[in-house]
């Protein structure tokens, strides 16, 4: 071929190759924008809203000071947080039941709660005239039992604890002893049960169960500013960020380790004091845990042990082939910070939405395992 | 011996004998030294417990060897792509001219080889060279991760190779500026050029949104359209170096197209040499 | 331009510059593409690689890798020309070309004169059938151009083509057998030196001084300004000057015509001090191809 023919040649194949080069390049990018990278924010502060949310929990007003020489004791100026237990070794996490379910990860399981069109919740709301979905603020699960906080003016106490032994304790505060419920069904028939828990209600806003009454009547106390001063408040107005958050006893915590990792929880209970809890659903689901102790160099020593367990477990994982336990532990890691560290754990909204697609499907499909 | 690669060695003969190649490899071997010298990591169970550089704690959590290096990953993967491709134009920027030099061309053309093969021995000899650096570069990084913490990943190494394929795209124009005009700053001003254009082509979506529709804005889907897409190569890059999911549909796909247009401007560069009286 | 250089001959290419002998060169070697025509080299095209494998070319102005050694040059044209790096043989031909000596230098090193021997070594790889060759001795000394133009001779004899532009005329005059000059991208004269050099039947004597002018001229004799004032226009003032010197110049068919005219002259007194045929040197014919003026060079 002589140079005249080899430049037709190359002049083809220059344009052939520009269009097979634009054609590949258009293929494997798209020309859809991408979706923005992921970036997990964790629950480090109180946001905005936090602030607002808090503000208006301010309803409690607090009582005339009797000695006019003694300055008042500082309180939580929210209901539900005076009635926290207080103290080292204490346990109570709030879930912001409202906040939760206007949350991504609370519309997913509200698919699943709805599954059978909300038969169930139509029955609880006939039943106890309480709409969870509407009426239920937050949910505090202490060491001492559950506080439920809302709007229960709507409640059906009579017809639900009306056959059980009560009485007034302060002013709006009524507490029901254990006993039988009886519960009206839809066809007119009654059902009657015994619980074992006592009851406390108060000013139509908070529900309080209890193992006992006493136990109730405690937290009621402390609802009204009555209860004696055991410490600072287990939660500080402060520290009520995040769709979930809390305090947990150590000991609670080395438990959820489970057997495998008994040196590990040993190593928990010698060394930390109390872990705070923070999980963030505005997104992708995000959770910090605040671990206090007492010696820096065993606190960081034990930041060091965690990260490793994690970072084990994670390698695990990938090896099982277990991907949705190496997502989740894809965001793991341990700050330390003196004579505290933080664990941050975080799973994607992605994955959460692909383990709970089944809930979307038709009513009558099996979950996938676990 | 085939004629593209004895070409190559003669490129590649005259790049080690410029001293600020030299230069550049020694900087290269000294910054990696330093690193593996002055970085002290400490490995517990497989996470990153702490960090040291220079005796100062330069991290302050605790996480997966793999997940805390993907940061350091990421930005040596987009170090080495843009870095190594400015590096790549100015340094490469004078082979093809100084070859097509009178007083050489004559030379080169009396021998019994085909004018492409000049253009091709060149394209292969600043590739060799690039690749080689690239190998450096990431291998020494890799290796030196690799031994401080127990975490061997490719993911550098394949970053690199893909940087490589984003310069073949802008040294192939290079090549072919050199072949219409025989400067070294014009070759430069091209692969400057071509590098801009490639970024912006690989965020041509975004950048096409905030075109006022029209004339504009086809003009420049249709230009981007056609350049190779180099900042979202990056991107994959910069994935595949931090073990992330990538972003972009098909890495490979898009990998291939910026080779092929690279491919393309190579034969443009053909044409016009084999037309071309030196 | 029709220009045809037969195979076995050693081909000069004068003319004054501009004139299109480095193109002329560059499309004899395919690297300049002619606009119309064709040009045939070694029985066919200079673009197909075969035949260019065939040629040795040593460009004007070669520039060469300076941080490169000999050898290594030498083995990396060797390979670009098809051929199988052989050391011993570079060595051998960098000793031919008087590099011997600097082979453990670097390129760079070099001076003018050495860079040419190794671009003319480059050249001669490969046993070449011809040998194209612009300004060789360009920067040489005077005992470097000897050698070179022994081996291009050697080259000549073994039956190699040789293509030579220089502008040292008195080195093309000693090397080549055959000559064009070219001006304006035209060849003007073509042919076997001797042929174009040329001076017919005149002959130059040189009589003792004192002569009778008007003796020799009834003799034949012509003063030689005077012819060379007529064919070249030297100023008449010269002419005066080689009048006092006794050169005259005598046409004479053959050996009797011209003995018979030398009778005539020493019959009247004139003593023959020296005897020789007139022909024009290259320069010569170079100036009278394209006329007298400054410019005149490869």
């Amino acid at each position: 071929m002589d140079s005249r023919g080899r430049r037709k040649v190359w002049l083809g194949g220059a344009v052939l190759l520009f269009a097979v080069a634009a054609l590949l390049m258009f293929t494997g990018q798209g020309d859809e924008l991408p979706p923005p990278a992921p970036e997990v924010k964790f629950p480090s502060r109180m946001r905005g809203t936090d602030f607002e949310r808090a503000e208006k929990r301010r309803t409690w007003v607090m009582p005339t000071a009797q000695d006019a020489g003694v300055a008042a004791p500082v309180k939580p100026r929210d209901p539900l947080l005076a009635a926290l237990p207080r103290g080292p070794g204490r346990t109570a996490v709030v879930i912001e039941a409202n906040a939760l379910r206007h949350s991504p990860l609370g519309e997913l399981l509200l698919d699943c709660l709805m599954r059978d069109g909300g038969k169930n919740l139509e029955q609880f709301k006939a039943l106890s005239g309480v709409d969870p979905l509407q009426d239920l603020d937050r949910m505090v699960i202490t060491d001492e039992g559950l506080i439920l906080s809302g709007d229960f003016s709507k409640a059906r106490y009579q017809e639900l604890l009306g056959e059980r032994v009560s009485s007034d304790h302060g002013p709006g505060a009524r507490v029901y002893e254990p006993g039988d419920t009886s519960i009206a069904l839809p066809d007119g028939g009654t059902r009657r049960g015994r619980m074992d828990n006592a009851v406390g209600t108060w000013n139509d806003q908070m529900l309080v169960l209890g193992r006992n009454p006493d136990e109730v009547k405690t937290v009621l106390d402390r609802m009204d500013g009555r209860g004696p001063e055991e410490g600072p408040p287990l939660l500080d107005e402060n520290s009520t960020y995040g769709e979930m958050y809390g305090v947990l006893a150590v000991e609670q915590l080395a438990k959820l380790l489970g057997p495998e990792q008994a040196e590990l929880a040993q190593r928990l209970k010698d060394v930390a004091q109390n872990v705070e809890l923070h999980l963030d659903t505005s997104g992708d689901v995000a959770m910090v845990a605040d671990v206090r102790g007492l010696d820096e160099q065993k606190m960081t020593d034990l930041g060091k042990s965690l990260g490793g367990a994690l970072s084990m477990a994670r390698m695990k994982a990938q090896a099982e082939g277990n991907t949705e336990m190496a997502q989740l532990l894809d965001f793991a890691k341990v700050r330390p910070d003196g004579t505290s560290f933080k664990l941050e754990l975080a799973v994607p909204l992605s994955a959460i939405q692909e383990q709970l697609a089944w809930c979307r499907k038709p009513a009558g499909s099996t979950p996938p395992a676990p | 011996m085939n004629p593209v690669f004895v070409i190559a060695g003669y490129v590649l003969r005259e790049a080690a004998s410029r001293k600020f190649i030299l230069a550049f490899m020694v900087g290269l071997t000294l910054v990696l030294a330093t690193v593996a010298l002055s970085l002290k990591l400490e490995v517990v169970d497989g996470a990153l417990a702490a960090t040291r550089l220079f005796g100062e704690v330069v991290r302050a959590h605790i996480t997966s060897v793999d997940v805390a290096l993907r940061p350091i990953f990421r930005a040596a993967a987009y170090l080495v792509f843009y870095g190594g491709i400015l590096f790549g134009i100015v340094a490469c920027s004078d082979f093809a001219p100084g070859l097509l030099s009178p007083g050489r061309i004559e030379h080169l053309l009396a021998l019994p080889l085909q004018r492409w093969h000049l253009l091709a021995g060149t394209f292969v000899g600043v590739m060799t060279l690039a690749v080689g650096g690239t190998v450096y570069a990431a291998g020494g990084l890799t290796l030196i991760f690799g031994v401080k913490t127990g975490y061997w990943t490719m993911g550098p190494l394949v970053a690199g190779g893909l940087a490589c394929v984003g310069f073949a795209a802008v040294y192939a124009v290079m090549l072919t500026t050199a072949t219409l005009v025989r400067s070294a700053a014009l070759c430069s001003a091209a692969g400057f050029v071509l590098l801009v254009g490639g970024i912006l082509a690989g965020f041509r979506t975004d950048v096409s949104r905030y075109l006022e529709a029209g004339f504009g804005r086809t003009s420049f889907d249709a230009v981007t359209l056609v350049l190779p897409r180099l900042s979202a190569l990056a991107v994959g890059a910069a994935d595949l170096a931090s073990s992330t999911p990538l972003k972009p549909d098909s890495l490979g796909m898009l990998l291939g197209g910026v080779l092929v247009f690279g491919l393309g401007a190579l034969a443009v560069g053909f044409w016009h040499f084999e037309g071309k009286d030196c | 331009m029709d220009l045809l250089v037969p195979s076995g001959s050693a081909f000069g290419l004068i003319g004054p510059n501009g004139a299109g002998k480095t193109t002329f060169i560059k499309s004899v070697l395919g690297i300049v593409r002619p606009t119309a025509g064709t040009v045939r080299v070694l029985g066919g095209s200079p673009e197909d690689p075969a035949i260019r494998a065939r040629i040795g070319y040593l460009p004007e102005r070669l520039h060469l890798p300076g941080t490169w050694k000999a050898p290594a040059f030498l083995a990396t044209v060797a390979r670009l020309k098809r051929l199988k790096p052989d050391a011993p043989a570079h060595l051998r031909l960098l000793e031919r070309v008087g590099l011997s000596d600097a082979v453990d230098r670097k390129i760079g090193g070099y001076s003018k004169g050495m860079r040419q021997r190794l671009g003319l070594a480059a050249a001669l790889l490969g046993d070449p059938s011809l040998l194209v060759l612009d300004e060789p001795t360009d920067g040489i000394d005077p005992m470097g151009r000897l050698e070179v133009r022994r081996i291009l001779q050697e080259e000549v004899r073994r039956g190699v083509t040789l293509f030579l532009n220089s502008h040292l005329l008195a080195e093309t005059e000693r090397v080549c057998d055959r000559v064009a000059i070219l001006a304006d991208g035209r060849v003007l004269r073509e042919g076997r030196l001797e042929e174009l050099a040329r001076g017919g039947a005149k002959w130059r004597v040189r009589f003792a001084p004192g002569v009778e002018t008007s003796a020799l001229a009834a003799a034949g004799f012509v003063p030689a300004e005077s012819e060379a004032r007529i064919s070249t226009g030297t100023p008449p003032g010269l002419a005066a000057d080689g009048a006092r010197e006794g050169v005259y110049l005598v046409e004479a068919t053959d050996v009797a015509v011209l003995n018979a005219a030398l009778d005539r002259a020493r019959a009247s007194g004139a003593l023959l001090m020296e005897l020789r045929r007139e022909g024009a040197d290259l320069e010569a014919v170079l100036l009278g191809a394209v006329g007298s003026g400054p410019g005149v060079a490869a």
